[in-house]
């Protein structure tokens, strides 16, 4: 791959590292296998849905509505993952969440192919009847969440969760299967230019509603870890429509679709939550992790600019010569 | 040429199609078929539907009314894919490469699964197909970095990748010289020869002459008939397409006396041309004829302030101010470009806007838009100028290539105070009958007092359209033809140096432009 390619990658890990290192120094908190492995867990919201918002940026969309889906499904899993049931009532109630995440893709996808609204606009009516129908279902926070299912959630195998495993498995497949396969390159290929690859013979509308669907199911998976994490039917909604943006976009991707990588994704969404675990063990007040987030994406999307950024004032200085020339 | 016997089977079909845009009909009823074997011409002026044609065949476009079979199955809905399955290949005008993506991933894409290789040998796989076609280009590059002409001939190459029964080609030589064009067509002949059935859509008529089985004319949307190709001549073809003879295509010159001299050009100089002098008098139009890039462009633009330039010129009396183009723009010289689409228009923004915007300060009250005045103001423009448009809130991109030029022209109709009318190639892309309206509209400016220099590479144009025809060659002007002896011929042997005392043909060099 090309320079282009690898440069999220390569940022974000140093960040990751050098953010790691600085707080080792100055806190004995930080290096602990207690704060790495919540650590690790915390990020399991942000990551699922950030993998969940690649595919829709893949396509060349946004899906804004993910934060109120993600609520939603914490409220609807105090209903159905209540505290005293056995597992064959948990098994349908876990089902439900996933189906209210496929629904809501299947919607989402429906406003975006069929009824031609832009995804951003169409994500954003969505979010709203989400978080109404959230706020319905649950007024205030209220029921708590079966602690067998949060357990099982958060099992893991020394400090590493299980989760953790799993989605750095699920990211590299995913890449694999985005630079590697046929249907990977068509994906690429749609988000890239979908006249082109309409012409070109290929299932465009198909592709499209599919990344709007995994997306959706995504983040209603991300809805568990929310879930497991307040632990409480709570209709508050977190900011993780920005954040999962943010991450997919510190991990390489497009916003004008085509471009990005899961892997890359799953990196800076580690690379957010580890400056949310950071900035409390300095008692510093958490504005700043927001003005460092925000200015930390800005310099981040200069920088994988830079080699097209190089390419231009090089293409500009024999006009400057010219120029000059002609004035002497 | 091929000779598809006559029991060769029937390939592409469309029967009694139509299909509108907005209130246009870009098609209406149209039939026509393709055999196996046959190289069918399909030509039209722009804008007559043929490419709406190709897109309903391909797929692409839903038809309001008709059907397509392809290899006698019928296409039951508008999908490339299923024209695909069904045996259809088709060479986009307009490509239809994913530019970021390289030309191995592209000609991949373009192949239908049970041809596609195992990915991991995509690149190899289109080597060698590349190879089969004596097309060499990089596999691993970009498609989007590839030159025009490359490009096309790989448009062409990924539709015949998937073995179609019939072949649609687009204008497959608009960015092709001469040696190339001759290779694609020994390459379509051997298709046709092998029995594919190709349909060939462009507007180079000797070169449809050359090629095709049979031709079908398209005008307006409506078919005008299918003719063998042997019993037809460009002549023939024209009066089908537009509808008229071609003698009428230039409206009457006004009986013009000798006049003031508006513009005055002194010594004028830049990087390719001159020192050139000059006077065009009032209502006079005056041609800049010349091989392609021996300066008259940049003289052009140097008059219009665009380009840098030494020598002085004067407009109505007063000194030209060439600095930059404000200075020629307030003296009322208005320089129509060439380059339509990045220098004139704004192609997303309505006719409305593109008309009114020079003018906007005189269709306001206190800085306020009169939106009424505005729209009295472009309707009427627009049918003095017989702009074929939906509504003046059509955006500019997409009309045809005609259609945005005359938009163009409105503005020097809109303003009052225009002197001179600097226009570059004012017909390049336009279709016959648009072109009349754009020279009858060059007249009618003419008639008010306005002095008109036409930059254009079409020697019948100048001709037919100028009052005198300069010839430039390196920079200079080398020969003024005027009055009886203003012709396309004298112009072409003007150009190409064939007159008494100059180079012959061979010397003239471009390349120094």
């Amino acid at each position: 791959m090309k320079l282009r390619a690898w440069m999220p990658l390569a940022l974000m890990t140093t960040l990751i590292v050098a953010l790691g290192a600085y707080a080792t120094v100055r806190q004995d908190a930080f290096l602990t296998k207690y704060n790495l492995g919540n650590l690790l867990l915390t990020m399991m919201p942000l990551a699922l849905v950030a993998l969940g918002q690649t595919t829709a940026l893949l396509v060349g969309g946004f899906d804004v509505s993910v934060a109120a889906l993600m609520t939603m499904c914490v409220v609807t899993a105090s209903f159905t993952l209540q505290p005293d049931k056995s597992w064959t009532t948990l098994l349908p109630g876990a089902i439900v969440l996933i189906g209210v995440g496929l629904a809501t893709g299947v919607f989402n996808a429906t406003l975006i192919r069929f009824f031609r609204l832009p995804s951003i606009i169409a994500t954003l009516g969505t979010l709203s009847i989400l978080e109404g129908a959230s706020l319905l279902l649950r007024d205030h926070p209220e029921g708590t969440i079966n602690p067998d299912v949060i357990s099982a959630l958060t099992a893991s195998v020394g400090f590493v969760p299980f989760a953790f495993i799993g989605v750095v498995v699920l990211a590299v497949l995913a890449d694999a299967w985005l630079y590697r396969s046929r249907p990977g390159l068509a994906l690429r290929a749609v988000g890239l230019h979908e006249v082109s690859s309409r012409r070109l013979g290929m299932r465009t509308g198909r592709t499209i509603l599919l990344a709007f669907v995994a997306c959706s199911v995504l983040a209603s998976i991300a809805g568990f870890y929310l879930a497991s994490e307040v632990q409480i039917g709570s209709p508050i909604i977190g900011n993780y429509a920005l954040e999962s943006i943010a991450a997919a976009v510190l991990g390489g991707a497009s916003l004008a679709g085509g471009k990005g990588s899961f892997v890359g994704t799953l990196v800076a969404a580690l690379f957010l939550t580890e400056i949310d675990n950071v900035l409390p063990l300095f008692q510093q007040p958490t504005e700043y992790a927001e003005m460092t987030i925000g200015g930390l994406i800005l310099l981040a999307l200069v920088l994988y600019q830079a080699p097209e950024l190089v390419g231009r004032f090089r293409a500009a200085w024999p006009g400057v010569g010219r120029l000059r020339a002609r004035d002497g | 040429m091929s000779n598809p016997g006559p029991e060769s089977p029937v390939v592409l079909s469309l029967r009694g199609v139509s299909k509108a845009f907005g209130a246009v009909h870009a098609l209406r009823d149209v039939t026509f078929d393709c055999v196996a074997g046959e190289i069918h011409a399909l030509v039209g002026e722009n804008g007559s539907g043929k490419s709406t044609l190709l897109g309903i065949a391909s797929g692409f476009v839903r038809p309001d009314a008709g059907g397509v079979e392809i290899g006698g199955r019928h296409l039951r809905r508008a999908s490339p894919a299923q024209a695909r399955r069904l045996g259809l290949g088709i060479a986009y005008q307009t490509y239809s490469h994913v530019e970021d993506l390289c030309v191995a991933e592209n000609l991949y894409l373009a192949v239908p699964h049970d041809v596609q290789p195992p990915y991991r040998r995509m690149s190899e796989w289109a080597e060698a197909k590349l190879a089969d076609f004596n097309l060499s280009v990089p596999v691993g590059a970009p498609a989007g970095s590839l030159s025009l002409a490359e490009r096309q001939l790989l448009e062409v190459v990924k539709a015949l990748l998937a073995r179609p029964k019939v072949l649609l080609l687009d204008e497959p030589t608009t960015a092709l010289g001469p040696e190339d064009v001759e290779r694609l067509h020994a390459l379509v002949f051997e298709q046709s020869r092998a029995g594919v059935a190709i349909a060939y859509v462009s507007h180079r008529l000797p070169e449809i002459l050359g090629i095709a089985d049979r031709i079908t004319v398209l005008r307006d949307g409506v078919g005008q008939g299918t003719y063998e190709a042997a019993t037809m001549s460009e002549e023939s073809l024209v009066a089908l397409m537009i509808g008229r003879p071609l003698e009428h295509a230039f409206p009457e010159r006004s009986d013009r006396k000798a006049g003031e001299v508006l513009l005055s050009v002194s010594q004028l100089q830049g990087e390719r041309f001159g020192p050139i002098d000059l006077e065009v008098e009032k209502g006079e139009i005056v041609g800049i004829a010349g091989a392609e890039g021996n300066g008259q462009v940049q003289f052009l633009r140097a008059l219009a302030g665009v380009e840098q330039s030494t020598g002085s010129a004067t407009c109505n009396g007063a000194p030209l101010d060439m600095r930059s183009p404000l200075g020629p723009l307030r003296a009322g010289v208005v320089l129509l470009s060439g380059n339509r689409g990045s220098d004139a228009l704004f192609p997303v923004l309505s006719v409305r806007a593109n008309t009114t915007i020079q003018v906007l300060r005189s269709l306001g009250r206190f800085g306020i838009l009169r939106r009424g005045l505005e729209r009295r103001t472009v309707d009427e423009v627009g049918q003095k100028l017989r702009i074929r448009m939906a509504s003046i809130e059509q955006p500019v991109q997409s009309l045809s290539g005609g259609n945005q030029q005359k938009v163009s022209l409105t503005r020097p109709f809109l303003r009052g105070d225009v002197n001179v009318i600097l226009a570059e190639e004012p017909t390049q892309g336009v279709d016959v009958g648009a072109r009349f309206d754009i020279y009858d509209a060059m007249r009618t400016k003419a008639a008010q007092g306005v002095a008109t220099i036409v930059k254009s590479s079409d020697p019948l144009e100048l001709a037919g359209l100028c009052d005198r025809v300069l010839v430039i060659s390196r920079g200079k002007i080398i020969d003024e033809i005027r009055g009886d002896e203003l012709g396309e011929r004298r112009i072409v042997e003007a150009i190409v140096g064939s007159g008494v005392g100059r180079p012959p043909a061979g010397a003239t060099d471009v390349s120094t432009a």
